[in-house]
């Protein structure tokens, strides 16, 4: 019998341009707590969906109480006790709670096949009035809320009598109180032997809850813990790790006049008081963890989501942003996160998607002008090197750093003075990312004012002229480039702002 | 502070019985005021008539439930309709001493086979519901008139036995209304007491998820719409027995009869979720107006605008109410 | 860095230029002739040919904005009783109001015009709503009011000069096959050759990429929405001239066979995909299968038959190919 109830060895997987995951290992003993922590991107999400059988790796072996094993799908790892508990529930929500626990594996009489509602509904209050919530088991799952519904999930996997179990970013939709809870019943769980892999970016739930943490980057495995044994500076420097290894095409760029005011910015349930400026020539660093309301932030500006408090200034003049439309007519422009959903139609050849949101200038009146567009087409993507025979290949074909090129120089099109860039290099590879980065150093040089969405700690340090941090909706921290540190950026993005100011006292 | 009770209220009692209740008030209204205006209309025989008309509607309407909690809609059920009353019509004229039970199992095969072709197209072969039951719709009433050969089938070409079949009771109950709630106990049971029952709703609420779960899809896709077709063929029968006479154009768009009276009865068109009780009162609801209007002197003639404006209405106001909670939903987010 | 020289001048491609449905779609319609000439000694010439489009392309005016509103991955099944609205209403202005004809012609625009655009309020206000279930409501409701104002009558007696419309030449050439090309022309333009088109097809393939890419999807859905409803107004016009009178029931089924007519001409039912040219064929080709069987003495109701199991298989054969690629896709994009 093995130590470890589970076991990763050389776990590898790549997808198309990325290599996701490099050689990881990972042990989990019976009855711990074990904390799997790194940035965003680190490949956490591709580990734990190989534990669960989503995907299935490359290169690799998953041993489950010494044995090796082979997980090729959900309903395998389910049965082999495995279960998940995403941060985004998938759950039914018109459904009751009592259904939702036991969907799959609902207990029926033996012949004639009913459904043992009464039994099923007051085993679910059994397994929720031990987690300790107070939860009708017969309420409908879209009723409650997040925290109940995740709640919800765990009764679901201790039902499936599940022996290990994942929590994906539990704590990333819940308030201070909630988590609380969170906590009491994760350990409580664990009490009752359960070995639990608890993924956050908060290092608070980190410390407060497990006995050992892991460290991934880049996909890379770079070590474990015993938690009282690192010190939060020593987590934060495994996270972030190089010291900036990669050299960032930044340019001195001439920081000029003002040219995007927002004061007050607000919008109920996504952000509130938001203020910042943009100056010509600068590069704005925005970041925070996922879900810290970043990209809802810019796209208020850029007019997807409208605002309700507050006011955008630019060039000094007040504006109001109604749809994209206006955004682009006043030169703002948005780089979306997701560009196969957001901002490519992956069907279409790179000539058509460069022109699509600049169309009315390269037309006459109306009509098309093909010949004028291929030009066109021709000669960004000659400029921002997309690695295509023609522009009449279709994007789908291309891989993702060039299809973020394609978005990239359809940008440069439109007539902008402001260019949102919402994780430009997100899933790039190496050498298209540092294209991105020449090319926003040069678009900086050339006037424009650039915010750059990222979460990726070195991009920020190395690209931005000052950095904004967000926290849960709101700003925590404005840092010039001089004084940011990567330590300084991650406390003002995980750590409360409660607790901090506990620490500034102290 | 009232506003936190009232939350508190929906989120205890679900948004869904508040409805229930809001329609069932609303028909007490209704048949209060159609009462003032003619007193002919809550009369014992009036009301028989009335929930003997609403049998066959409901009928369907359980079956409509079905479809539209997957997602999905049945154009063809009016044509299944006329084509197995037709076919079983035929069947007793020319063979005068038929039981009618055998009668009734005829056209519910019929209309089994139909419903297995559409399930077929929009699980199978993944063809939009809309676009597959548009089609299937005009094949059927195609079918319904080449075999009759444009002709109708009429009272006296009808057995007694079988015209009796809508006329006579089971148990001091007619026996379309017995046969009405005899299926509302089925299906009850069905939906709420079998895993399959329930599979149904799981497809419709998260299709991803449910195959996640191991359900299979296609198979409860393709048997909601056999069921929905048998329920067709069933009400076939039933339908040309009542108005002793089957014709080429029999139930010609009766189908959005049946789509109103889900809606009415809170079946969401999104999917996933949709109550026995709810359609009941949808189906009572349109059984009323449909014979109501003429007893307050609405022309015929406005029934189907009326109709249209009703579900119209009906799902706009499902979506503002499902706006509103999303909204005191971010209100409760503190940021 | 090493530039790239991309290319910015199209090769042409023979294979693919042959490999397309519209190809297809010629070898049906030269089958469809051959068929028809075989039939009747008369058929195979010039006059016989272009005569017997006078008897089909009255709908032919709505399949063009419906090959737009389904390259929106929407679908519109009210056109059928919007014609009728309209209809109804000109004949109802004209003879009952006693306003000269030719204000009478253009109310039924504006009618046909408003209907649509209600419709494409009604969709992008309330974006829960499918177009599905707005266009299916409002269905009812159109026909509905038709049937409020002509309750059962016809409405006929129109002055002499009207029947021209349906049953005129220019030069040897129908009107109406005039008028349709025209229109023709216009759409094919507006489609191919157009921003407006350029971005309906963006709007088709990935909606949200749209918005995000400035194009006003709302404003964009709402006008083709609006200009079903004018080209059914225009079928209007048509239908009644050559039917010499009115009713409410005018046009029963024509969104199948204008549905039908589009989907077989490779426009894809999910969205992003079809050339007017294709839907033109597909008009001819059916058009032309009618005739044929009419010549034959097939049944009208053998046409219901056919024109839905074409409809079916004509979805049916793409997303068969589809299938294929999206998995293929899918692969990619999760590898």
């Amino acid at each position: 019998m093995s130590e470890y109830v589970l076991e990763l060895k050389s776990i590898s997987k790549s997808f198309p341009g990325v290599k996701a995951l490099d050689n990881v290992q990972f042990n989990l003993k019976s009855g711990e707590i074990h904390a799997l922590v790194g940035e965003n991107g680190a490949g956490k999400s591709t580990f734990i969906k190989i534990i669960t059988g989503v995907h299935h790796q490359d290169e690799g072996e998953i041993y489950l109480n010494g044995q090796q094993v082979e997980i090729r799908d959900p309903n395998e790892a389910q049965k082999m006790g495995i279960a998940a508990i995403y941060q985004h529930v998938t759950c039914y929500p018109d459904l009751s709670v009592t259904e939702n626990i036991f969907m799959g594996h609902e207990k029926i009489k033996r012949f004639s096949k009913r459904i043992l509602w009464e039994e099923m509904h007051s085993e679910a209050k059994k397994l929720l009035d031990n987690l300790g919530a107070d939860i009708d088991p017969r309420s409908q799952m879209g009723a409650l809320s997040v925290a109940q519904q995740q709640i919800v999930e765990i009764a679901k996997a201790l039902s499936l009598n599940a022996k290990i179990i994942i929590m994906d970013e539990p704590t990333a939709a819940l308030t201070k109180k909630e988590s609380e809870e969170l906590y009491r019943i994760t350990e409580q769980l664990r009490d009752n032997g359960a070995s639990i892999i608890f993924i956050s970016h908060r290092l608070e739930d980190m410390y407060r809850l497990a006995s050992r943490v892991s460290v991934l980057r880049d996909g890379k495995y770079i070590g474990t813990w015993n938690v009282n044994e690192i010190s939060k500076e020593d987590l934060i420097v495994a996270m972030v790790g190089r010291e900036i290894t990669q050299l960032f095409p930044k340019k001195e760029a001439k920081i000029g006049e003002e040219l995007l005011r927002i004061e007050g910015l607000g919008k109920t349930g996504f952000f509130a008081d938001i203020s910042f400026t943009l100056h010509k020539g600068e590069i704005l660093g925005l970041t925070g963890l996922i879900g810290a309301g970043r990209s809802e932030v810019c796209q208020a500006i850029f007019g997807i989501m409208p605002y309700d408090k507050g006011k955008v200034y630019l060039e000094g003049k007040e504006v109001k942003i109604n749809n994209p439309l206006d955004a682009m007519k006043l030169g703002i422009g948005y780089l979306p996160e997701d560009r196969q959903k957001q901002g490519l139609v992956l069907q279409w050849e790179i000539s058509k998607n460069i022109t699509l949101s600049t169309l009315d200038k390269l037309c006459n009146k109306g009509w098309l002008n093909a010949s004028r567009e291929a030009e066109v087409a021709k000669e960004l993507s000659e400029k921002v090197n997309v690695k295509a025979n023609s522009v009449f290949d279709t994007v789908s074909s291309l891989s993702g750093g060039n299809q973020q090129k394609v978005i990239v120089a359809k940008l440069l099109n439109a007539d902008l003075k402001v260019i949102i860039l919402d994780e430009p290099t997100k899933g790039v590879d190496v050498g298209a990312k540092s294209a991105i980065h020449e090319i926003m150093s040069d678009l900086a040089c050339q006037g424009y004012g650039i915010i750059m969405i990222s979460s990726e700690m070195p991009e920020v340090l190395g690209m931005s002229d000052r950095i904004i941090v967000m926290r849960e909706g709101r700003i925590t921290a404005v840092f010039d480039r001089e004084d940011a540190t990567q330590e300084a950026i991650l406390e003002a993005a995980m750590v409360n702002r409660a607790e901090r100011e506990l620490a500034g006292v102290r | 502070m009232s506003e936190i009770v009232l939350e508190k209220k929906l989120k205890v009692t679900g948004i869904s019985k508040f409805r229930e209740l809001g329609l069932l008030v609303f028909i007490i209204l209704l048949s209060v005021l159609v009462q003032l205006r003619n007193p002919n209309f809550l009369t014992l025989e009036n009301i028989n008539d009335m929930i003997k008309n609403t049998a066959i509607l409901s009928i369907l309407t359980v079956g409509m439930m079905l479809v539209i909690v997957t997602r999905g809609i049945d154009l063809s059920i009016g044509s299944t309709l006329a084509l197995s009353g037709m076919v079983s019509a035929l069947t007793v004229s020319a063979n005068m001493n038929l039981h009618p039970l055998l009668a009734i199992l005829l056209g519910t095969v019929i209309g089994t086979a139909c419903g297995c072709i559409v399930g077929f197209l929009v699980s199978k072969a993944r063809i939009l519901p809309i676009i597959a039951t548009l089609g299937m719709m005009n094949v059927y009433r195609g079918l319904t008139f080449m075999i009759s050969g444009g002709k109708w089938v009429s009272a006296h070409q009808m057995p007694a036995s079988f015209k009796a079949i809508a006329t006579s009771s089971i148990l001091g109950i007619n026996v379309l209304i017995f046969i009405a709630i005899l299926i509302y106990i089925i299906f009850y049971y069905f939906i709420n007491h079998t895993r399959t029952g329930r599979q149904i709703y799981a497809v419709g609420s998260n299709p991803e998820a449910a195959t996640i779960s191991g359900i299979n899809t296609v198979k409860v896709l393709w048997m909601v719409y056999t069921i929905m077709g048998a329920l067709a063929g069933l009400a076939g029968v039933l339908w040309v027995s009542k108005f002793a006479s089957a014709q080429g154009d029999t139930a010609m768009g009766y189908e959005m009869d049946v789509i109103a009276a889900c809606v009415l009865g809170g079946v969401n068109i999104a999917g996933g979720s949709g109550k026995i009780s709810g359609i009941i009162l949808g189906s009572l609801l349109l059984g009323i107006l449909n014979n109501a209007l003429p007893l307050i002197n609405v022309s015929p003639f406005w029934q189907e605008a009326i109709q249209g404006v009703i579900i119209l209405v009906a799902v706009i106001v499902n979506a503002l109410v499902k706006r509103n909670v999303d909204r005191k939903n971010l209100m409760r987010r503190k940021i | 860095m090493e530039k790239r020289i991309i290319a910015a001048q199209k090769e042409f491609n023979l294979r693919k230029f042959f490999f397309q449905w519209e190809w297809m779609l010629v070898l049906i319609l030269i089958i469809i002739n051959i068929i028809n000439a075989s039939l009747s000694p008369y058929y195979l010439n010039f006059k016989s040919i272009i005569d017997a489009t006078m008897t089909f392309l009255d709908k032919a005016f709505i399949v063009l904005p419906m090959a737009f509103v389904i390259i929106l991955g929407d679908i519109d099944i009210s056109v059928a009783s919007t014609v009728a609205l309209s209809s109804v209403v000109m004949a109802v202005s004209y003879n009952n109001l006693g306003l000269p004809m030719e204000l009478a012609m253009v109310i039924c625009l504006v009618v046909g015009t408003l209907c649509g655009l209600i419709n494409g309020l009604l969709i992008t206000k309330f974006k829960e709503l499918s177009a599905v279930i707005v266009t299916l409501s409002t269905m009812i409701i159109y026909r509905g009011i038709a049937y409020i104002i002509l309750e059962d009558q016809a409405s006929g007696k129109f002055p002499q000069w009207f029947s021209y419309l349906g049953w005129g030449y220019v030069g040897g050439i129908p009107f109406i096959l005039i008028v349709f090309a025209i229109f023709a022309v216009i759409f094919g333009l507006l489609l191919h050759k157009t921003t407006f088109g350029r971005r309906v097809y963006a709007m088709g393939n990935n909606i949200t990429a749209s918005r995000f890419s400035g194009v006003q999807v709302d404003k964009i859905k709402t006008v083709i929405f609006t200009l079903a409803g004018f080209m059914s107004g225009v079928t209007a016009l048509f239908l009644t001239s050559k039917m010499g009178s009115t009713r409410p029931n005018v046009a029963t089924g024509y969104e199948l066979d204008v549905i039908a007519m589009v989907v077989l001409g490779g426009v894809s039912t999910s969205g992003g995909k079809g050339r007017i040219i294709g839907t033109i064929l597909s008009i001819f080709v059916i058009g032309l299968l009618r005739y044929g069987l009419g010549l034959k003495n097939v049944p009208a109701q053998m046409l219901l038959i056919i024109i839905g199991l074409l409809l079916v298989i004509a979805v049916m054969i793409p997303n068969i190919k589809i299938n294929t690629g999206k998995a293929h896709k899918l692969h990619k994009t999760k590898a």
